[in-house]
């Protein structure tokens, strides 16, 4: 995997995740870069990766509740759950 | 096996209070958050149990990919229809929702603070007590699977 220019989709997709944080040296990058302008099934497979990251930020978004029903759930949860 | 028996010992307190909240539409969520902190305390104590993760990840099989780390012909991914509307996009959401339930509890975990709650993977290791290496492995199983899930559940283009 270091040595190599070619890397397989295996290792592609891999490298993808760390990529989203940031987390890629430039060579990985570069590996990176060439193996999905070659390759169309990573090129999907990023597409649609990077689809489900930002559709999964508004999960919650839309799912606040309120301090009294978090406090009710914690002291039930707290008070039945033996650790 | 561990996770599940606390999900599952957790879930089964709560629930005997739980009639009292009954239409609270995000309950499961919060108390999945609850869950999810109950097996992160627990996974604390239990660093070495949980890491029979060698043999998967880049280093070793994976089902979708040859010999080769080519994706399998059967196993290439597909593509589906893009959401394009606001209730497209929900729904979408509520299939992602869905999917990750279907994960198992360690990558359920990863991609949920990864992805719902948008924690970075210093701060998701240090919480689950995994190290970096096995972030990766689990983050890049959990992707390809929802992925797949999606594929299967969501709209054909
Ligand atoms: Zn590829």
């Amino acid at each position: 995997m270091r040595t190599r220019l070619m890397l397989n989709c295996h290792e592609a997709t891999f490298l993808m995740a760390k990529k989203e944080e940031g987390k890629l040296r430039l060579i990985d990058r570069l590996k990176l870069t060439f193996h999905t302008s070659m390759c169309r099934f990573c090129r999907l497979f990023q597409r649609q990766a990077r689809q489900i990251s930002a559709e999964s930020r508004q999960i919650l978004s839309d799912q606040m509740l309120s301090p009294a029903f978090k406090d009710r759930m914690e002291q039930l949860i707290n008070d039945n759950y033996q650790g | 096996m561990v996770a599940e028996d606390i999900v599952q010992d957790t879930f089964l307190s709560a629930l005997k209070g739980l009639a009292a909240f009954k239409g609270e539409a995000s309950e499961k969520n919060w108390l999945f958050a609850i869950l999810r902190n109950k097996i992160a305390d627990h996974y604390r104590g239990l660093r070495t149990e949980i890491l029979p993760l060698e043999n998967e990840g880049p280093e070793g099989p994976d089902g979708r990919f040859g010999e080769d780390g080519m994706w399998r012909k059967n196993r290439r991914p597909k593509p589906w229809a893009e959401p394009d509307n606001p209730m497209e996009h929900k729904e979408m959401q509520r299939m992602i929702d869905w999917c990750k339930e279907h994960l198992k509890a360690l990558p359920k975990m990863v991609f949920i603070l990864k992805y719902l709650e948008e924690k970075d993977s210093e701060e998701i290791c240090k919480v689950l007590g995994i190290k970096p290496t096995n972030y990766w492995v689990l983050i890049h199983r959990a992707r390809l699977q929802i992925r797949e899930c999606l594929e299967k559940h969501w709209l054909k283009k």
